[in-house]
Parts: structure tokens; sequence; C-alpha cells
């Protein structure tokens, strides 16, 4: 009497299903570009993205088990690089900014990658029109302090002023909750 | 408080410059954090270089192909960037015993009883029946399957022999009648159910194996040994 002709058989040992991955080649190639992308929403620079992306990587693959589902994988990946962030931030700034949190989308959505853009939008709509120009000038369009002077017909002086008075009520208006006691507000903007 | 530290930090994200480390306080790290979400907001931002992913790839490959685990020996590695890839790693690897257990549970959806059958398989030899008297636990070995096999009102049953948690080989506690797991205290009945465990996450029950009794000598189904027989 061999296995294969036992029709009571109880359910195999392994099980290879369609959702898995072949190999770790797989694993990266189908995850890596959310991955970086995730971590690029968090912490805003291409250095820190790239390093944090490799050190998920680099931490997770290894005890990876390639016979997790894709689903298992990528929540493998974001709990890793999430891990991965939190480290980052108490070696450089010691506050967390930013994390990963936990979220019902999949992992590799748009939601889940990032809801920077629908958060700043709503942001600078609500900022006076000279401080929302000069921060969509010098972050949105990634234009110099000299040129964004030049465009808003105002000094250099003037424009780096501008920028870190837009920053600062941007920030206290984004972080409204945490800083609603108005310890800060008008500390520096007064004329 | 620290104006310089963030106008350099600030600087240095407009110019995708690395920034550098510095202490701010709360106010200045919630100006860091709308500056990040302005940055993360730039249309094209974002996307990987493809060097990038070229590169890291390449670097995976040195580490995950090479056979040997050593410990990761990179020359131009700093003191910080060990000593976070080490707090990574060991991250990394609490989330894959999440993922194990999450794997555990995914491959109980059927609801039966937790049977092991191998796909390929023969009846083997784990003891002579006189080895197995009522009430007796005996342990066995087949390089593929390790498990107990006892006899309940004189028909044998087999329970596997590793933890459903992360897999350490148990060992019978005769007196409290017993499977013990040397790892995280787990301990579970002949039967194969969770008697008593610490852990997050109840682990499943030890799967049963199909055994049979033959000729004065009972037979476990398992895998064929890795060796031609």
């Amino acid at each position: 009497m061999t296995a294969q002709s036992d029709p009571a058989r109880p359910r195999p040992l392994r099980v290879v299903g369609g959702d898995r991955y072949a190999n770790w080649e797989a694993v990266y190639q189908d995850n890596a570009t959310w991955v970086y992308r995730t971590i690029f929403a968090r912490v805003g620079n291409r250095a820190d993205a790239e390093d944090l992306t490799a050190e998920v990587f680099l931490a997770a693959l290894r005890p990876l088990r390639l016979t997790a589902s894709i689903g298992e994988v990528r929540g493998y990946l974001r709990a890793t690089a999430r891990t991965v962030l939190a480290a980052h931030w108490r070696a450089t700034l010691g506050h967390e900014i930013t994390s990963i949190d936990d979220i019902e989308a999949p992992p590799e959505h748009e939601e889940a990658v990032s809801t920077a853009p629908q958060r700043v939008a709503e942001l600078l709509d609500a900022l006076p029109d000279q401080y929302r120009r000069i921060l969509e000038l010098r972050f949105l369009q990634s234009r110099s302090i000299k040129e964004s002077a030049a465009d808003m017909r105002v000094s250099i002086a003037n424009a780096k002023v501008l920028q870190h008075r837009a920053l600062r009520l941007a920030a206290q208006v984004n972080d409204a909750a945490r800083f609603n006691d108005a310890a800060h507000i008008n500390d520096e903007d007064k004329p | 408080m620290n104006p310089r530290g963030l106008r350099r930090y600030i600087d240095d994200l407009l110019a995708d410059r690395r920034p550098a480390a510095f202490r701010p306080d709360d106010f200045e790290a919630a100006q860091i954090r709308t500056a990040i979400d302005l940055q993360a907001a730039t249309p094209g931002a974002g996307a990987p270089r493809p060097e990038f992913l070229a590169d890291l790839h390449r670097q995976l490959a040195d580490q995950l192909d090479d056979a040997s685990p050593k410990p990761s020996a990179r020359p131009s590695a700093t003191r910080r960037q060990v000593i976070v890839g080490t707090s990574a790693a060991a991250a990394a690897a609490v989330a894959a015993v999440s993922v194990d257990r999450l794997v555990m549970r995914g491959e109980n959806h059927t609801g039966d009883d937790g049977d092991l059958a191998p796909n390929a398989g023969s009846w083997q030899r784990v003891a002579a029946s006189s080895d197995v008297p009522d009430g007796a636990m005996h342990p066995f070995d087949l390089g593929s399957v390790i498990g107990f096999v006892r006899r309940v009102d004189g028909k044998p049953e087999a329970v596997s022999g590793v933890c459903s948690h992360q897999g350490c080989r148990l060992w019978f506690d005769g007196p409290d009648d017993r499977l013990r797991c040397p790892c995280h205290s787990t301990s579970f009945a002949p039967t194969g159910q969770v008697l008593t465990h610490q852990l997050p996450i109840a682990p499943k029950p030890l799967p049963a194996l199909q055994v049979r009794e033959v000729n004065g000598v009972i037979e476990v189904l398992a895998p064929q040994p890795d060796q031609p027989t």
C-alpha cells in the first residue's frame, strides 16, 4: 500500500499554492518599489530612503519562509520596514518623526504607501497665499531660494524668512491636535 | 531648541542631501514632519532609481547565495550601520516568527485535526509491538519524521514530536504525562492537544501521524528517507 493509493489520505505535508513566491528574487522584484516608496514618503530624501530600503531587504530576506503567502510576505516586509524606520529616527533625531502604521489596506496599495499628497493639498489650502506659494516653489517644484524669490518678487532674505515662517505655520496646522495649546503660535511671527 | 540644526536639516532635505542628525524639540520635529510630507508630495518623488534597485539586487545576491551563514562582514560598514543593521535583523527575526504563526494557522484551514500525511511516503517501522505496552509513550525518529507512538485501547496512535510553535523537539515528561517543549515552556497532551503555553497566540495541537500495526510491528506513514533504500 502506498500513500498515493490511499483514498483516506489527509492533507499532504507540503502545500504549494499559486499565491507564493518562487524565490527571494521574486520577493525582491515584486516588492522593492513599494517598500522604497513607503520609506521615502516618511524620510523625504533619497539617501535615507535607499539606505533604509536596503536594510529592510538585507534583514528580511534571509529568515523569510517562502511557504508564506504573498500577502504574508508583504505584511512581513512592512513590519520590517516599520522597525527599521523607528530605529532610524531613534538614531538620528530622537523623535519618532514618522511611522509606518497598521492599516487595513494591503501594503502595496497607494493609501498604505503614502497619504502625503492628499494631506499636503489640504494643508496648503489652509495657508495664506504667500506661505502657500513659497512652500509650493521650494518643495513641490524644487526651485532654489533665488528662483523662488524672483518668482515671488521678493528679496532672497525675504524668501528665506517666508519659507521659515510658512513651514512653522504649516507644522502648526499639520500637528494641530498636538500643538493646539498655541504655545508656539505667534512667538516668532511678530513683525 | 536647535534652530541651526533644523535649518540645516530642511536645507538638506530640499537639496536631496542626507540630512545630518541633531536633537530637535517637539516643534522642530513637527516642522521636519511637515517638510517630509511636502517632499513626499512632490510630483515624481519617491520612485526608486533603477541603479539603486540593481545595486541592492546584487548586494542581496551576494548575501543570500553565500551558503555559509557567516555574519555579514561588510568592511565598509560604519559602527552605526552595524548597530542599526543588527537591531533590524533582530526585529526581522521576530517578524519571521509571526509570519510562521500565520502560516501555521493558514495550513489548518481545513478544520481537521491536523493529520499529517506525506505526498510520497511509505509505511516505516517505528517500534516492535512489544515495545509499546499500554500507557507507554514510545519516541521514534525516522529522519524525515520525529514523533511518539502509544496505545489507546490497544490501538496504536502517533503524534508529531516537533513543537507546532517553532519546531523545537519535544520530550516526554512521564510523571506529568505530557510532551514538553524546551524552547517556550509549551506542553502538549499525549493526544497532541495544547495543555499549557506562554505564547501570545496558542500554538496548534500536534499533528497526528498515520500509524498501523502489522505482524508485530508498528509502522508510521512517513516520507522516504533521503538515501535510496
